[in-house]
């Protein structure tokens, strides 16, 4: 081995090269300590977090809404399990082949599923689920679970899902809830002043009491975590004290208990669209209110079902149905339409005429067919006239030449005051969303809104409920209410109670009182009871005495007063007055109310009733309220109810009419 | 009889480096408990755990093939670099026709007992030959263009072979080695300069038609990684949590999610860093990345101290072969290179890579043992 060192095998020229070696590797230590640094020491904690998260399948439990409850305990909105079809983007290794088969099974386009998927990872991260069909059938279940092994990230999911077992009847008032828009999640963030309460994928409540109760209904949703692997299989062999991070338990959403009788809202939704006349189901509003302010029944028609809104399965043929409707089948026309009251407002103007002193209950006045004033006619629904007349007369037979002279003797302020004091042409402050105030017209008002003076022939138009006067039913409701109630005008409430998930109650509602208009208070009008009597004795005769303008509709044992109006919807000649309203486009005719309470001498309930194009307020609304009230007090004073026919105490029965004479009555 | 017996052992012990060997044996250990914690995760199978016995195996094997090589006299790998080349390049080529396929690459022939890759003997027989051509270069101007013709062949040949299995991370390997000994012995500047300009005009023409889309695949996504993080960039970007998320001090043993829960693929092999880093922290990591170099720093040492210029090539090639393994496999876990299948020296999982770093480090030794007896 000892061989000689041949000359050319000097390495002392190459020696001097290893400088370079040694300064390669001096950098290669710098660049790695450097890159270390920066990835463990810089960005250390950001990827120690991601490396937890790509660990931990954080699994959101949805809390349960709180349910809604009638005022004896039924439900009225239940919570369903429901199952929904999700792909979870990261896991979905094989999109493309899962979407073809879920969308054979599901009756999905599977371009739509991949389209679905890749824009929710871009929008909402590659983790958050996205639902590829909700509500899905038990056989679709089935189906899908038994592929399920063999499609990565798809998954049936349960959720719990909205009921509303009375469907269509008062979907306005309930409204339905729906995933949270991107929109409504800065909404709520700006007024809740917190990131916390909604997300992403959220559902909510998006209309009526769902929306304006929804943060006492919503709970607070719960997390889980699951280990997974790369694959995104559950792994339950891990070692728990890799992290330690506790479940939380969702917190379930209060409960309800709603004013509401769930017999009552059942009774109205049928009296509205299943009368046996002429005029068919009713388009309008219905409203049942106890005489505390308590409101029994709402109904709002045409209606729509809320479970296929809570479901998420509305398809666009519906959707396009319902919101090209004339009729407006979203809009909760108890509070959200204001209309001419039309003769409704009698009663009203009745109380200030009285009061102030224009009539006294005994003061006979001519009222005949029309009335000249201010260089035109005025006209009487009835066109021969009502002869000469007092004022429950007045009332009875609802005559407009009478009021003409009312109001032109009040003057619109004066009947502004005590509409107003009662209630009128105001927001009611009812927990519903969207509520009108209505408009109840004065000089200044005028002045202010349309630049010009008030005309001294408004007065008359007003003092029958048309011009400018626009209310609600729930605004009427109540100002009848108030003459009901001799004087007390009541804060209409819908929730009766908040109870815990166990039916605990945990905060109670008791009636509020708004003022009582026969003392001294905020409305500055000050009204004699006896004048309310006489009101209302002239509103009794409406519904009972034999000229009243709704005497058809009577429940034996139960006397019942109200008023009946009629409110043009365009504007008429007098030859048009008094055509038959039946023979016109339905659009153009009038809209028919009538609002009764009953008992008259001691009123529980009271009831409203707008028929859209019904054209005459007794034919249109009478035989509903009636039928409403019969049923409350069927329910809660059975004994009351006998078969003979009850008329009062002054005026003797007669037989029924002719309908001929039936549309000459308002 | 006895007592000469004694002089020798002796003599032999004494002229073995033993810091070295510490650095080496240190560097085992971090390896073995880095793999034991890489093949006992929670969702390993025994046959993963089976993969930690088997390396102590290779290690063994590894460690007798130091010796052996120490014992050698390293001028025999010059008198037979020729030989082994011709050999070599003959079990290439029965590679590409009869080898062992897996995943779609030709890599192995199966001997009965044992897988032969002969790519990776290329990687030491390359350096011998090499080293014996380069040996005969002492113009001190540094190599002309005719120079460089012989050696550039003798690699060309056997790195087409091992590009075509297709073995790309070893082709890049031999032209790593070959350019690592050609500059180091001088290449005169104005051929530099010319290989420059060459290049930059090259690279857009192997981009186009040289490259398999796969591989031009992960090109494309080592550059922006998080664009498709189930796709090929999937293990970059996962590497790169795993070594960040360690922090200072690291999960701690077996504590690794990363590591544990599949997110690393090829873990025990060319990810091995990555659990390191992941489970033992910056400190961990840094120190592994230190004793590596420093290991380095003494081959080097050891090298400049070879008594001829064969001895100091072979001994530049063998540094070359462990520098690039180490360098490209560390750079491509802690995202400084695209993923490319390089294994990390002494780390990584693996018979063939045990066997060519602990031959390499061999013939270090070897040129120690022999640095002063001549």
């Amino acid at each position: 081995m000892n061989e000689f060192d041949a000359p050319e095998d000097d390495p002392r020229d190459l020696v001097a090269r290893f400088r370079y070696i040694y300064i390669i590797l001096g950098l290669t230590l710098v660049i790695i300590f450097s890159r270390l640094w920066y990835l463990q020491i810089i960005q250390g904690d950001e990827l120690h977090e991601y490396s937890e998260k790509n660990l931990l399948k954080e699994t959101r439990i949805r809390a349960p809404r709180g349910l809604i409850l009638d005022r004896d305990g039924n439900i009225l909105v239940d919570n369903v399990l429901g199952f929904n079809a999700t792909i979870t983007p990261q896991y979905a290794s094989r999109l493309v082949d899962t979407a073809n088969v879920v969308g054979k099974i599901l009756q999905v386009e599977p371009e739509k599923i991949i389209e679905d998927v890749r824009a929710s990872r871009w929008k909402n991260g590659p983790f958050m689920p996205v639902i590829i069909k909700p509500n899905l059938t038990l056989d679709e279940v089935f189906r899908l679970k038994r592929i399920r092994i063999d499609q990565p990230g798809l998954n049936v999911d349960e959720t719990v899902m909205r009921y509303y077992p009375l469907g269509p009847n008062g979907a306005q008032l309930f409204g339905y809830v729906g995933e949270v828009s991107q929109h409504e999640i800065e909404d709520y963030r700006k007024k809740y002043h917190t990131t916390k309460i909604v997300q992403q994928g959220d559902w909510i409540g998006q209309n009526g009491l769902e929306e304006s109760l929804d943060p006492i209904l919503r709970g607070h949703d719960g997390l889980s975590y699951t280990e997974v692997d790369a694959h995104g299989r559950e792994s339950a062999a891990l070692n728990k004290a890799l992290l330690d991070l506790k479940p939380q338990p969702p917190v379930p959403g209060h409960n309800i208990v709603l004013t509401i009788d769930e017999d009552v809202q059942k009774a109205a939704m049928d009296a509205m669209l299943h009368q046996n006349d002429k005029i068919g189901p009713r388009i309008g509003a219905l409203v049942a209110i106890k005489s505390d302010g308590e409101i029994l029944a709402w109904v709002s028609t045409p209606s729509f079902d809320p479970n296929e809104f809570a479901q998420g399965s509305v398809n666009s043929d519906t959707w396009d149905a319902l919101t090209k409707d004339p009729y407006k089948p979203f809009m909760d026309k108890v509070i959200q339409d204001h209309y001419s009251p039309g003769s409704t407002i009698k009663p009203v103007v009745a109380t200030a005429a009285l009061q102030e002193g224009v009539v006294t209950p005994y003061t006979i006045v001519s009222a005949p067919g029309k009335m000249w004033f201010g260089g035109r006619w005025y006209h009487d629904a009835e066109r021969a006239g009502h002869g000469n007349i007092d004022i429950m007369q007045a009332i009875e037979e609802s005559s407009n030449v009478f009021f003409y002279k009312m109001g032109i003797q009040l003057g619109i302020d004066n009947i502004a005051k005590y509409a107003k004091a009662m209630g009128l042409g105001q927001k009611t402050g009812i927990q519903v969303p969207g509520e009108t105030p209505g408009l109840f017209p004065t000089k200044a008002w005028k002045m202010k809104t349309l630049d010009e003076p008030w005309l001294p022939g408004e007065n008359l138009s007003n003092a029958i409920g048309q011009g400018y006067v626009l209310v609600t039913l729930l605004q009427e409701a109540l100002a009848y209410n108030t003459i009901a109630t001799n004087g007390t005008l009541y804060k209409p409430f819908l929730v009766k109670e908040i109870q815990n998930q166990n039916h605990h109650a945990m905060q109670e509602y008791k009636p509020q009182i708004i003022r009582d208009i026969t003392k001294p208070n905020d409305a500055g009008v000050l009204v004699n009871k006896k004048y309310l009597a006489f009101v209302r004795e002239g509103m009794r005769l409406v519904a009972n005495g034999d000229k009243g303008t709704a005497h058809w509709w009577k429940i034996p044992g139960v006397i019942m007063a109200g008023k009946t109006g009629t409110s043009q919807v365009v504007s008429f000649s007098a030859d048009q007055i008094h055509k038959n309203c039946f023979n016109r486009p339905f659009w153009l005719r009038d809209n028919g109310i009538y609002l009764a309470f009953a008992p008259v001498d001691h009123p529980e309930i009271v009831v409203g009733v707008l028929a859209e194009h019904s054209c005459w307020g007794n034919l249109g609304g009478a035989p509903v309220v009636r039928d409403v009230i019969r049923a409350y007090i069927q329910k809660y004073h059975p004994d009351w109810i006998k078969t003979k026919t009850l008329v009062g105490k002054s005026r003797p029965t007669k037989p029924i009419l002719t309908e001929t004479r039936i549309t000459h009555g308002d | 009889m006895a007592t000469d017996m004694q002089v020798e052992e002796r003599t032999f012990f004494r002229r073995l480096d033993w810091n070295f060997i510490a650095v080496v044996f240190c560097l085992n250990i971090i390896g073995l408990i880095t793999l034991y914690s890489a093949t006992h995760g929670v969702t390993a199978s025994s046959a993963q755990n089976r993969l930690f016995w088997l390396q102590i195996v290779y290690l063994t094997m590894g460690w007798l093939v130091f010796f052996g090589i120490t014992l050698v006299d390293y001028r025999f790998f010059s008198r037979s670099a020729y030989v082994f080349y011709f050999l070599n390049l003959i079990a290439l080529a029965l590679v590409l026709v009869m080898g062992r396929s897996s995943l779609g690459a030709r890599r192995w022939l199966e001997l009965g007992f044992f897988r032969y890759q002969p790519s990776e003997t290329m990687k030491l027989v390359l350096v011998f030959i090499l080293a014996k051509i380069l040996s005969k270069q002492t113009n001190p101007e540094g190599m002309g263009f005719w120079d460089l013709v012989i050696p550039t062949i003798v690699t060309l040949v056997p790195t087409a072979l091992t590009v075509k299995q297709p073995d790309l991370g070893t082709g890049l390997m031999l032209i790593a080695v070959f350019a690592t000994m050609v500059l180091f012995v001088k290449v005169r500047t104005s051929i530099l300069a010319f290989l420059f300009v060459v290049g930059m005009v090259a690279f857009p023409l192997i981009w186009t038609f040289g490259l398999k889309p796969y591989q031009k695949n992960r090109v494309l996504t080592f550059l922006s990684p998080s664009k498709d993080p189930r796709g090929a960039g999937y293990n970059s970007l996962q590497s790169r949590i795993a070594v960040g998320s360690g922090r200072v001090f690291g999960k701690g043993f077996r504590r690794g999610t990363q590591s544990q829960m599949d997110f690393l693929p090829e873990r025990h092999t060319d990810f091995i860093f990555s659990v390191l880093s992941e489970e033992h922290g910056f400190i961990g990591s840094m120190t592994t990345a230190s004793l590596f170099l420093f290991l380095l720093f003494m081959c080097t040492r050891i090298a400049a101290q070879a008594r001829d210029r064969f001895g100091v090539l072979v001994g530049v090639g063998a540094i070359s072969i462990l520098f690039w393994h180490i360098v490209v496999n560390i750079s491509m876990v802690i995202g400084l290179l695209p993923v490319v299948g390089v294994p990390l020296p002494l780390l990584s999982y693996g018979g063939s890579m045990m066997i060519t770093a602990m031959a390499c480090l061999g013939i270090i030794s070897s040129i120690s043992y022999r640095k002063f007896l001549f």
